[in-house]
């Protein structure tokens, strides 16, 4: 087999390869990747119902409420909007009211968001940038919050 | 007293790096001399580190770093790993790897004179590199200003043996990289025959091995600790971790095609480059804080852009050097249709792309949020339908290229082979039947049959058994294959086919797992030396004698205020059977129990590849 033949097999392959990939990497973009909101953005965007988002800000202060062991309610806020929330399951070890958390899920409809993972903030100083960049922006920032 | 120690030696390593480093140009050192000079600055590096470890254990709190990190009531294992369980100390953790790599470097033999020290002074670039970052926005001996009896205490999720561990020998992996990018630039440099192809080969062994073991240990460790009953989350850290990992493994298959005549140096030196480069990515990502995870230790931005900085000054210098000087010709690649090398190059393609589809998923946020000022998340499900399509060709190449010819078509006793994959086929696919059908479980299954069994066909039809270490070796690529096979085993079951069951129990219930009676026995809370520890207690299979106790719950952290989650773990060869402990009203508690199926075949898979790791560093 000539060299030149050899080459072009393998820069053929490589193509090949590389476009599955690219097509792979397009379609799950689409699909596998969810947006993130603070819930005063909610209140603005237009809600579609059962598609899967991610929402952070803070948990709400007197809203969390024990309906049973495994089944809660509590609202999220950035204190210009706050989000009814439903979730069923075990709640991370450092989801607090007035503490920071990420919630995705999926609204139920124009008024109830279902979670199916909460994520609190895993260190005391610690807050995820984008969500300190919109408390920033929003006004609601405590100083206690580093 | 012990910062002072630890900062002067700190600082005088510098200078002799320095020193090193401009030796070329100034004064030149005799190679003994030389030689020296390197080793005394690995062990003033040392130094620093375990004047730093003295203060935490002996709870100095006049040093910052100790005061911030550390308490006075912590247990002395956490005393010592707390050295690393921050910001600061994982600096000089990894300054402190990269100087005991140019130590052992130093002594490598049969390698050129002037070809160790050009690596050793490469070395010696990045040591000055990475001790002038951690002098200038990471030192860890800074004077505490305020006189103080008590520290601030470690964050209790670090509070784990698993701290002592992962951290040290993960960066083994990453900083052992340097000593591969170092050589690669050396030989680009002095351009000598192919000798340090060999040098180059046994180090990104060494390497690979560590971050597989450094990694497994990370996902062993979030497992059992983290309390989500998975091992693996996607996490941007681990998503870094795995860059270099399979870049890695790239690199040692493509040394493995030096064995025969061809030699793909242009490519072998871009893979180590590239290894060592997305080490430091990872170092970046991480420390910056662009990213958030578990890892991510108080965000500092003066910090990101000195280590976005370095990150640009390696890979810069590296490629650079890499385009100008391009090794001389080597032997043209030899692609007939199916021979090892071309097996070899496609495996090498397969992975590249994998590598950089990780990457563009870890990274795809913030690009997306630069350009559109928008926030998404990548999570599991991206990768696992792009990463997993992309090398599935490459673990069914895997399994008979070993087998393969280097110069020839012809595969021996391929009618074994058809016959094996077809009846092991039929076999999973009835298995897969019978259970659930799903298609996920039954590609992962067959895939990691198969390369078990064709391995064990290759072991036993091509070679006598022999019990000596020339035996052992030439079967060992074979031996690092079945590991992946059964961790691909693993990996499978316990994803796809993991069950989950809730429960809202009194104390003195009873419920069924897995067709096991289980009891709930009761929730006491006791008082620990640093933490109070709220555990629930079951007997699992009440109905037989020998039933087992299972203790699932939560440690409340006084000093700092916080509480982790203790799973309880009960794990049996073939399955784990994960208990969690949740909230409580009225007296009546959540437990969620979940089911991991091979589990243990994971770890297993694992100790197999370390160990193989392990086999092919030693010597012939």
């Amino acid at each position: 087999m000539s060299l030149r033949f050899q080459r072009l097999l393998l820069i053929l392959l490589t193509l090949i390869i590389i476009l599955s990939a690219v097509l792979l990497i397009l379609y799950n973009a689409r699909e596998n990747v969810s947006y993130f909101y603070t819930p005063s953005e909610i209140d603005k965007s237009e809600i579609t119902i059962n598609k899967v988002i991610r929402i952070g800000g803070f948990v709400e202060n007197d809203s969390f409420n024990k309906i049973s062991s495994s089944s809660f309610k509590f609202r999220i806020t950035d204190e210009k909007a706050s989000i009814l929330v439903n979730f069923d399951g075990i709640l991370p070890d450092l989801f607090r009211e007035g503490q920071g958390a990420v919630i995705e899920g999926s609204f139920d409809n124009k008024y109830v968001f279902n979670a199916t993972n909460v994520f609190a903030k895993h260190d005391e100083n610690y807050l995820p940038a984008s969500i300190k960049e919109d408390l920033k922006n929003t006004g609601y920032w405590n100083k206690k919050y580093k | 007293m012990s910062s002072l120690i630890g900062f002067l030696s700190l600082a005088l390593a510098i200078g002799i790096n320095f020193y090193l480093l401009i030796s070329r140009y100034v004064f030149k050192f005799q190679k003994q001399r030389f030689k020296f000079f390197v080793r005394v600055s690995s062990l003033l590096t040392l130094l620093s580190f375990f004047s730093l470890m003295y203060a935490y254990v002996t709870s100095d709190f006049s040093n910052y770093n100790v005061f911030q990190n550390s308490h006075s009531n912590k247990p002395l294992i956490y005393k010592i790993s707390g050295t690393w369980g921050n910001h600061e100390g994982s600096m000089l953790l990894w300054l402190c790897i990269l100087s005991i790599f140019s130590f052992f470097f130093s002594f490598t033999k049969n390698i050129e004179e002037n070809f160790q020290k050009l690596t050793l002074i490469i070395q010696a670039f990045l040591h000055t590199l990475f001790s002038l970052f951690i002098v200038f926005t990471s030192n860890p001996f800074l004077v505490n200003s305020i006189l103080v009896d008590e520290g601030l205490g470690l964050n209790p999720i670090l509070q784990d043996p698993g701290l002592a561990v992962h951290p040290p020998i993960l960066y083994a992996g990453y900083v052992g990289y340097s000593i591969v990018f170092s050589i690669a630039i050396a030989g680009l440099f002095q351009n000598t025959d192919n000798e340090w192809l060999y040098v180059a080969k046994k180090w990104s062994l060494i390497s690979w091995t560590f971050l597989t073991g450094g990694i497994a240990l990370g996902s062993y460790w979030a497992y059992y600790e983290l309390g989500w009953g998975g091992w693996w989350f996607w996490d941007p850290v681990e998503n870094i971790s795995l860059m270099p990992w399979i870049a890695g493994l790239a690199l040692v298959h493509s040394l493995m095609m030096v064995r025969g005549e061809q030699a793909i140096k242009k490519w072998i030196v871009f893979l180590s480059i590239l290894c060592f480069s997305l080490s430091v990515f990872g170092t970046f990502l991480v420390r910056s804080g662009i990213l958030t995870s578990v890892h991510s230790f108080a965000a500092d931005a003066s910090r990101g852009i000195f280590i976005l900085l370095i990150f640009f000054i390696i890979t810069g210098f590296g490629f650079l050097v890499f385009l100008l000087k391009e090794p001389k010709k080597s032997n043209t690649l030899n692609l007939l249709f199916i021979n090892k090398v071309s097996a070899l190059v496609i495996n090498n393609i397969l992975m590249i792309i994998a590598t950089l589809t990780i990457l563009l998923g870890t990274i795809y946020p913030i690009i997306i949020e630069v350009l559109y000022n928008k926030r998404i998340s990548v999570g599991g499900p991206y990768f696992n339908s792009t990463v997993i399509p992309i090398m599935i060709p490459g673990f069914l190449l895997m399994s008979i290229a070993p087998i393969l010819s280097w110069q020839t078509n012809k595969i021996k006793n391929s009618k074994k082979y058809v016959l094996g994959f077809i009846i092991l086929s039929i076999l999973v696919f009835i298995q897969s039947y019978l259970l659930d059908f799903n298609t996920w479980g039954f590609v992962g299954l067959l895939l990691g049959f198969w390369i078990v069994l064709a391995s064990i066909i290759a072991i036993f039809s091509y070679y006598k058994v022999k019990l000596n270490l020339k035996y052992f070796k030439i079967i060992n690529p074979h031996i690092a294959h079945i590991g992946v096979g059964i961790a691909i085993i693993g990996i499978t079951c316990s994803s796809v086919f993991q069950n989950e069951l809730d429960f809202n129990l009194n104390e003195g219930d009873k419920f069924k797992v897995n067709g096991k009676m289980v009891l709930f026995e009761e929730v006491e809370t006791t008082n620990q030396i640093n933490f109070q520890a709220l555990r629930g207690k079951f007997l699992f299979d009440i109905e037989k004698n020998k039933s087992k106790k299972i203790e699932a719950g939560k440690n409340y952290y006084p000093v700092s205020k916080m509480i982790t989650s203790e799973a309880g773990i009960l794990h049996q060869w073939n399955k784990d059977i994960y208990f969690i402990l949740g909230d409580q009203k009225n007296n009546e508690w959540f437990v969620k129990v979940l089911i991991n199926p091979f589990v243990s075949f994971i770890w297993l898979g694992v100790i197999i590849m370390v160990y193989s790791g392990l086999i092919a560093v030693t010597r012939r």
